[in-house]
């Protein structure tokens, strides 16, 4: 039995058979809509077809604005201080006709962010969030220092969802 | 079959041998590059993905506007099987226009050779291999020096065909040994050990198993051999047994000396990096690609032509039992052998796809130990059913 | 006239199966290995002095980037190794949401060395179906706390929030496919005559080499000896949970490979306990906004995918950071076996071997 199971490949044909199974299914439903299910092939069509991600996901910094428009960032620095990297920088200031603390400077280097979310953790006010942005590539090295202002990637664009990426919910 | 049948000048024969040169050649080019788009979809589809997908069915071209249309809702777009088809134009582009690097302590000559010997050797079997069994189609009476002249189905029938193709085809292993040697540098030199070894020995059961067709045939040469091995006129009926267990061996031993999965251990790409090729570029390692894909449709071809019932319908003989008289099935046709052909070089990828790689020991292992009494009982038992019955 | 010359190869850094940057030279006699050395350091950042640098809430993203391919399992080391520390007690319903990502994670983990080790081998095609389900372990991961990869998933005293909405619903849905995707690995690889070949009686490690070279894990399992953190010292909810340590004693290659997937079909019990008997509650103990240490030392071993996951805190007084913070780290203590294992035999089988030691090059250099 043993020579005979040496001499017919069992083994491999059941391998095989498996591969051309799916084969098979993909081949057959390659056209068709992509249905996250084990029938069907498993390709991202990224730039073209919208990424899901979750609610939860951790992008990009963004400084977050009230009602009227007012930073609701209050200088408390404890965002400064519990990154890990040490990539937010806040200069304190004064503002008119406002009686809480202004940032006059709130940069962020982004080429050093691990986008952990101890900031957005550890600020009392919600005053920032991590956006849903995750095609954060530029081309030089300054764009990725964000600050109040800029023309590029400044820390306003509150879009909570990028440009190829959807929110689940 | 009329092969020889009109009487033809010295000119007649080179202007026709050229063409008929040609239109192989042709083919093979075609064919290659599509085996090339091929493996990436045929890997793709097994691996539950959609392999190359990013030329000819994205944003431009005629389909651009649809295709956007079905992303937008969520889909993916039609024709999903041709997308990426291009990819072979880009392929070749890449490797044509790609810089030829020579490492500089190189051997210039030697490491330039390699891959001319390597795709001559591939390239030069196929003037042995008939793809249809006589005369294809006459030229039109109204073309000046050729007109009315046959265009046959092979380039050439030499009486010993078989045995110049197995020579001719174990020539490619000194462009392997060669390049590997002339790179000067270790990674290669390991595969080109590993591919000589390997070749050496698979020729023994290659040889072994073609051997049998030869014994049931009676013949060398190619177009007999296959005309009567497919047709099963003079064929014990028996005789689909050794064909059958021969069929396997040889596609076995063919998966070996082309160098592919299992048997890739010359390149053996998560050991070597890339084995004998680790420092081609460009064209020259385009040639090593071209030969090794030729090397496939050459494998595919002798199995077709001797196993699988070449340019008729049914495999091992078994024609035999269809009357000849049937409209499309009954006769010869170039289509089958195409078909045939098409059916082996997705068995090279659904392989490739499936199987673990086997460790250069117990390749010798399986060549000597397995394959090679295998045949030898294969060939005992040709002979019996040849001669006994 | 005729010298007998060996030749040296290096294998690696930039190598396409060295997991990483390892770099291994060897000294080949024809095909056969007569000396191994592994070099690392090649992604060494000092993660261990940075650790001492930061409080102890912010280490916790350095373990991430250890072993970064089962990084919930370094957190949930960090997290209990601080909280043994300071001796905080956490919940009951974190610790079994602990359990279960811990566990996810050891099936991610798992499904990329099975990827990698049958890429090595040859066999392709294993490798994107066990990224397949890789996907959806990475988009639940997604899903808690908002990364695939560099998690950050636990917080000191318990987890940051609680589950999302629809979580156990697609950890369910998960464990109604997986094992179905396990037998197909099996069909692909257990019963392959080439997989068998080249893996049975490869790099064979004995207990006694393994207990002196003090090699833990699934390679230690592999040779008969049933160590597991999770029975010895149970962590997190494992003392609720029940389940078998798979064991083999062949010690070699097709050993570890079957001891792996027995882990996975265990790991999967394990969790659907965890969603069966998820108790209610609050997911966060009630610790101070600054954690200030006393003199203190303590040592706390998990089980990573990968063998002991250790985290040693030495607190100093009213210190804000470690005084010191040693990892020790399965990966580079595995890595050690590596020239015993090959020594002798073919360079193919180096390549089984650094497949089925399953190290993580984060890991080991630090």
């Amino acid at each position: 039995m043993s020579m005979l199971r040496t001499l017919i490949p069992f083994d491999i044909a059941g391998g095989m058979a498996l591969t051309g199974k799916y084969f098979g299914k993909v081949f057959f439903s390659a056209n068709r809509k992509k249905i996250r299910t084990q029938l069907k092939h498993f390709t991202q069509e990224y730039p073209e077809v919208k990424v899901n991600l979750a609610p939860r996901y951790r992008g990009r910094l963004t400084l977050l604005k009230d009602e009227q428009g007012e930073i609701k960032c209050v200088c408390c620095l404890a965002c400064e201080k519990i990154c890990p990297t040490e990539v937010i920088t806040i200069e304190k200031g004064k503002k008119e006709g406002r009686k809480m603390p202004f940032p006059v400077r709130y940069d962020f280097e982004m080429e050093r962010c691990i986008f952990c979310e101890f900031c957005v953790e550890s600020c009392g006010f919600d005053s920032i969030i991590l956006n849903h942005q995750f095609e954060l590539a530029t081309y030089n090295r300054e764009d990725f220092s964000i600050g109040m202002e800029g023309a590029g990637q400044n820390m306003f664009i509150p879009s909570p969802v990028g440009r190829h990426s959807v929110a689940e919910d | 079959m009329p092969t020889q049948a009109i009487p033809m000048t010295l000119t007649q024969t080179l202007i026709m041998g050229v063409i008929q040169i040609l239109a192989v050649l042709i083919v093979i080019f075609i064919i290659v590059p599509l085996t090339t788009f091929a493996e990436r979809k045929v890997i793709g589809y097994i691996q539950v993905r959609l392999g190359a997908t990013r030329l000819a069915g994205g944003h431009v071209g005629i389909t651009g506007p649809m295709n956007r249309i079905m992303w937008g809702m969520g889909k993916v777009p039609m024709l999903s099987i041709l997308r990426g088809l291009p990819i072979f134009i880009a392929d070749a582009l890449k490797l044509i226009t790609k810089e030829d690097i020579i490492p500089a302590k190189a051997d210039r000559g030697v490491f330039t050779l390699a891959p001319i010997i390597s795709v001559m050797a591939a390239f030069g079997v196929f003037a042995c291999v008939a793809y249809y069994p006589g005369v294809m189609f006459y030229m039109p009476k109204s073309w000046p020096v050729i007109g009315g002249l046959p265009f046959q189905g092979f380039i050439t029938d030499v009486n010993v065909g078989l045995l110049f193709i197995l020579g001719l085809a174990s020539v490619g292993v000194y462009g392997i040994v060669l390049g590997a040697w002339a790179s000067n540098s270790k990674y290669p030199l390991l595969g080109s050990l590993r591919s000589a070894a390997q070749i050496v020995s698979y020729e023994v059961p290659l040889t072994l198993s073609l051997l049998v067709p030869v014994l049931l045939s009676g013949s060398l040469s190619f177009k007999d051999m296959s005309v009567a091995l497919s047709t099963g006129k003079d064929l014990n009926p028996l005789a689909i047994i050794p064909l059958f267990i021969g069929f396997f061996v040889y596609l076995t031993c063919g998966f070996a000396e082309t160098n592919r999965v299992p048997f890739d251990l010359a390149e053996a790409e998560t050991e070597l990096v890339a084995g004998f090729h680790t420092e081609y570029s460009g064209m020259k390692f385009g040639f090593f690609y071209l030969a090794e894909y030729a090397n496939m449709i050459v494998v595919s071809s002798l199995a077709t032509a001797f196993f699988l019932g070449g340019h008729y319908l049914l495999p091992f003989g078994l024609q035999r039992f269809i009357p000849a008289t049937m409209p499309i099935i009954g006769g010869p046709s170039f289509f089958f052998f195409f078909a045939k052909i098409l059916c082996i070089l997705f068995v090279f990828l659904w392989v490739r796809a499936t199987l673990p790689r086997y460790r250069y020991d117990q390749l010798m292992d399986v060549g000597w130990k397995y394959l090679i009494p295998l045949t030898l009982v294969n060939l005992f038992l040709a002979a019996i059913i040849r001669f006994a019955f | 006239m005729f010298k007998n010359e060996e030749m040296e190869i290096n294998l690696g850094p930039q190598h396409p199966s060295t997991h990483g940057v390892l770099r291994v030279k060897l000294r080949l006699d024809g095909e056969t290995v007569t000396h191994c050395t592994p070099v690392i350091g090649y992604l060494h950042r000092g993660v261990e002095k940075i650790c001492e640098n930061k409080t102890y809430f912010q280490g916790q993203v350095w373990t991430d980037r250890m072993d970064y391919v089962a990084s919930i399992s370094n957190n949930l080391g960090w997290a209990e190794g601080v909280e043994k520390l300071f001796g905080i007690e956490v919940p009951r319903r974190a610790k079994y949401i602990r359990t279960m990502l811990t566990e996810q994670n050891r099936l991610a983990s798992h499904l990329l060395w099975l990827a990698t080790h049958a890429l090595d081998i040859g066999a392709m095609t294993v490798f994107l179906y066990a990224f397949r389900e890789r996907e959806y372990l990475l988009d639940l991961f997604e899903a808690f706390c908002g990364a695939r990869l560099t998690t950050t998933a636990f917080r000191i005293g318990g987890l940051r929030e609680d589950l999302p909405p629809g979580f156990i619903k697609k950890a369910q849905a998960f464990q109604d496919l997986f094992l179905d995707c396990v037998d197909e690995y099996e069909t692909l690889l257990t019963e392959n005559r080439i997989w068998k070949k080249r893996t049975i009686g490869v790099a064979k490690l004995n207990a006694e080499d393994c207990i002196a070279l003090g090699v833990t894990g699934p390679v230690l399992r592999a040779a008969g000896v049933p160590y597991d953190i999770r029975k010895a010292f149970p962590n997190a909810a494992y003392a609720e949970m029940d389940f078998e340590i798979p064991t083999r004693t062949e010690a070699d290659t097709y050993a570890r490979y079957l001891v792996r997937l027995a882990e996975m079909r265990q790991s999967h019990r394990i969790i659907q306990q965890c969603i069966d008997g998820l108790p209610e509650g609050p997911v966060m103990a009630k610790i101070p906004k600054i954690l200030k240490s006393e003199v203190n030392e303590v040592y706390h071993p998990i089980e990573a995918p990968k063998g002991e996951l250790g985290y040693y805190f030495v607190g100093e007084k009213g210190g804000l950071n470690p005084y010191r913070m040693h990892v020790r780290a399965p990966s580079f203590v595995n890595l050690q076996a590596l020239p015993k294992m090959i020594e002798g035999r073919l360079l193919a089988d180096v390549i089984a071997a650094i497949g089925t030691l399953d190290v993580v090059l984060g890991e080991i250099d630090r």
